[in-house]
């Protein structure tokens, strides 16, 4: 039992990180824009296929790179194609909130097929940036490095955020533009400006989320589906729009998909979950975290 | 012979017919034109028989496994040439893994190609979603890609004289295949010393089976089977799985994935190294190209397949199909071998030729028992196994036959992924049955 127990402190944990950073992106870009983007999975998915396409000898040999610099690469990647998906389609369109909607999911769904028609459906493996495990056995589990520098990076990159959105002007401007986007302007912040930041960096954590879930697990067409609903789930139950909200959700969900996963059952495992979700839309609507601060 | 070619289609037969009243006045509509217009024009004859046998095949080509069971129909249809002498016309078409789309695909084809013979079909979910409406028909129906026992259970086993026309020539059914299995089980208890198993399958038709008699089937022969059980599709982490295994000290995971686990399990297990092999199904590991794909952390796991991944000789066959099919499509892209669908498939067209040859006729509306009984009695060396079917009053009527050595069934094999010998890229190589075998099943290094 202590076995498990201590199992599911540091699986749980690990998991987290990597929803945590999938959960801030998906929150920032609504915090800012107010838009739900849909297309935050397929970002995940661009960033692990921009690391296997980097780095693998058998897609593309000649330009295969070492994996850390094909790691900062496929971040630089996604967010460069974050940025474009915002300065291409939705900054147009996002005044519509339903077109901006419908529209990153049919972003979504055609990158998951251009994915699907140029590397097919079976999974594609990655070489790691770290390789090997930590076998601990009084937790009775064992755990990748790739998991390791996953948490770390998450952590690293959080306080990175937290840092720029609360010591920086331009973070501030961030901060701002989300409780407020007339008070924000009125002040005069630069609205695209701050709105290409936001994509751009939602960008970097979807990519950095991306490749370290397809370095961990192989790399699908369909790899974004439970991340993007896990960051659904969080998103809400944090607060949407909320980075703290987002951070404390991830881990809350994190560790109960956990716990269900090693005491009671795999197949239970979205179960509790939604159980949550649904608890938190009835009870506290505005999430843990909501906008508290907003006014329109 | 009148209808040879099947054109006149008995569709409200029983008034069971799932085509619907709306497509039956269509199309009877249509054949009224036609054969008005044909009479004017001097037409192709009173029988209105086009000449031509129509073969539809059925596989999901957006996978590599139905591309090379495309590819694969497509030669066998190049050497067989004409069937009763009527030259052969393939017909091809996209299932996915979707039932109701394959519904319409096969009403289509027996309504307005008139197929004289259905082939394929890969998942067990879109089989099982068809069979109702070929039996209607008549069509003789082949799988040769689902290999859920149910399948036939509920079609030829239920009501035999309504479903005779569907047959399998391979692969083995999943409960032949779950004895199969334990075969092999023995085997590497021979090989290694390995007596304690682990059970694990997807939630899906083809592996009910396996749950439902693996685990006892072990224990009968004398194994532990400390962990047994069933994961859902969609399960991405299976660290969880991995550390119960290795906490029960299984030997080896006897694993079922199809549609699911898609490697992720293997990823955790090669990165982790957890200390037991991982064997049994995994049709993701049976695409040639997988060791690429996935930068070898398939290296050491098994998969059973017909055909055996085309790396040996399993009939004096095996290897000249597998040449063709390189030399045809070598250029063409993944998969650069027929995975074991295309070996069925490919199996299935030339069966069937020798069939029809036996029956004297492929008039399955007006000749369907000899048709039957001339599947029964045909005996076929193909190039994945020697093809023969169960009689009506067998367990398994219309199914593909195990063939057994020394009473261990046989026509089942396991490839094995290994690293090459300079330690660049990997190979699979047929590890069992021994008969067939093309390298030792190596034990992972870490154990």
């Amino acid at each position: 039992m202590l076995d498990q127990i201590l199992s599911v402190l540091l699986l749980g944990a690990v998991v987290s990180a990597i929803y945590a950073l999938v959960a801030i992106g998906f929150t920032m870009i609504f915090g800012v824009g107010g838009v739900l983007n849909l297309a935050h999975g397929g970002l995940i998915m661009f960033g692990a296929y921009a690391y296997v396409v980097l780095t693998s000898s058998s897609v593309v040999g000649a330009i295969a790179v070492p994996p850390a610099a094909g790691f900062v690469i496929a971040v630089i990647a996604t967010a460069l194609a974050s940025y474009a998906l915002y300065a291409g389609l939705v900054r147009y369109i996002e005044d519509n909130v339903v077109i901006t909607f419908l529209s990153t999911v049919m972003v979504a769904l055609l990158l998951t097929n251009l994915i699907h028609y140029r590397f097919g459906a079976n999974p594609q493996g990655t070489p790691s940036v770290l390789s090997g495990s930590l076998h601990l056995e009084g937790f009775g589990t064992r755990i990748g490095y790739m998991y390791i520098l996953g948490f770390v990076l998450s952590w690293i990159t959080i306080g990175l955020l937290w840092y720029y959105v609360t010591q920086t002007d331009e973070g501030r401007s961030i901060l701002a533009t989300s409780m407020s986007e007339r008070g924000a302007q009125l002040t005069g912040v630069n609205l695209l400006s701050v709105k290409s930041r936001t994509w751009l960096i939602a960008g970097a954590f979807a990519g950095i989320a991306g490749v370290i879930l397809g370095t961990v697990e192989p790399t699908t067409p369909q790899m974004w589906l439970n991340p993007l609903a896990n960051a659904f789930i969080i998103v809400v139950i944090g607060g949407i729009g909320s980075i703290k909200g987002s951070v404390v959700a991830a881990y809350l969900i994190g560790y109960l998909q956990q716990f269900t996963t090693e005491f009671i059952g795999q197949g239970y495992v979205g179960i509790p979950s939604l159980i949550v979700l649904v608890a938190v839309l009835l009870l506290l609507p505005e999430g843990l975290y909501g906008r508290e601060f907003a006014h329109e | 012979m009148a209808n040879e070619d099947n054109n006149n289609r008995n569709l409200g037969r029983n008034g069971k017919s799932s085509l619907g009243r709306r497509t039956f006045l269509g199309a009877a509509g249509a054949g009224a034109v036609t054969t008005t217009l044909a009479g004017c024009l001097g037409g192709v004859g009173g029988d209105d028989d086009d000449g031509i046998f129509k073969i539809g095949h059925l596989a999901p080509t957006g996978m590599a496994m139905g591309v090379g069971s495309e590819r694969s129909a497509e030669i066998a249809v190049d050497e067989v040439g004409k069937v009763r002498d009527q030259e052969i016309e393939l017909i091809s078409e996209n299932t996915e893994t979707d039932p109701g789309g394959t519904s319409e695909i096969v009403e289509r084809m027996i309504v307005e190609d008139n197929v004289d013979l259905l082939v394929g079909t890969f998942s067990s979910e879109v089989t099982q979603r068809i069979t109702g409406t070929i039996a209607d028909e008549d069509v003789p129906f082949i799988i040769t890609g689902s290999a859920d026992q149910s399948t036939m259970a509920n079609t030829t086993g239920d009501d035999y004289e309504h479903n005779k026309n569907i047959f399998r020539t391979g692969p083995i059914n999943s409960e032949l295949q779950a004895e199969a299995m334990a075969d092999y089980a023995e085997f590497l208890s021979d090989e290694h010393g390995w007596n304690t198993f682990g059970h694990l399958s997807e939630e899906a038709a083809w592996t009910k089976s396996f749950q439902e008699l693996l685990p006892d089937e072990l224990r009968s022969r004398g194994f532990d089977v400390p962990y047994d059980d069933t994961v859902s599709l969609s399960t991405d982490n299976y660290t969880s799985i991995l550390d119960d295994l290795e906490s029960e000290g299984v030997d080896a995971v006897l694993r079922f994935f199809a549609s699911g686990g898609q490697g992720k399990l293997l990823k955790p297990w090669i990165t982790n190294r957890y200390p037991f092999a991982v064997e049994g199904t995994h049709v993701a590991s049976m695409n040639p190209e997988f060791w690429g794909q996935t930068e070898g952390i398939c290296q050491y796991e098994t998969t059973a397949q017909s055909g055996g991944g085309g790396v040996t000789d399993i009939t004096d066959k095996t290897m000249d199909f597998v040449e063709t099919y390189q030399d045809e499509y070598g250029d063409d892209g993944a998969p650069t071998k027929p995975m074991y669908m295309g070996f069925n498939t490919y199996d299935a067209i030339h069966f069937y030729s020798e069939v029809a040859e036996e029956a004297g006729t492929i008039n399955y509306n007006d000749d369907l028992d000899d048709i039957v009984e001339a599947m029964h009695s045909v005996e076929y060396t193909g190039a994945a196994a020697e093809i023969s079917l169960y009689g009506e009053d067998s367990d398994y009527p219309n199914d593909a036959k195990e063939t057994r050595t020394d009473g261990k069934i046989s026509n089942y094999p396991v490839t094995q992924w290994q690293p090459n010998e300079d330690d660049e890229g990997g190979h699979q190589e047929l590890v069992y049955p021994a008969a067939n075998s093309s390298g030792d099943h190596i034990a992972p290094p870490w154990m």
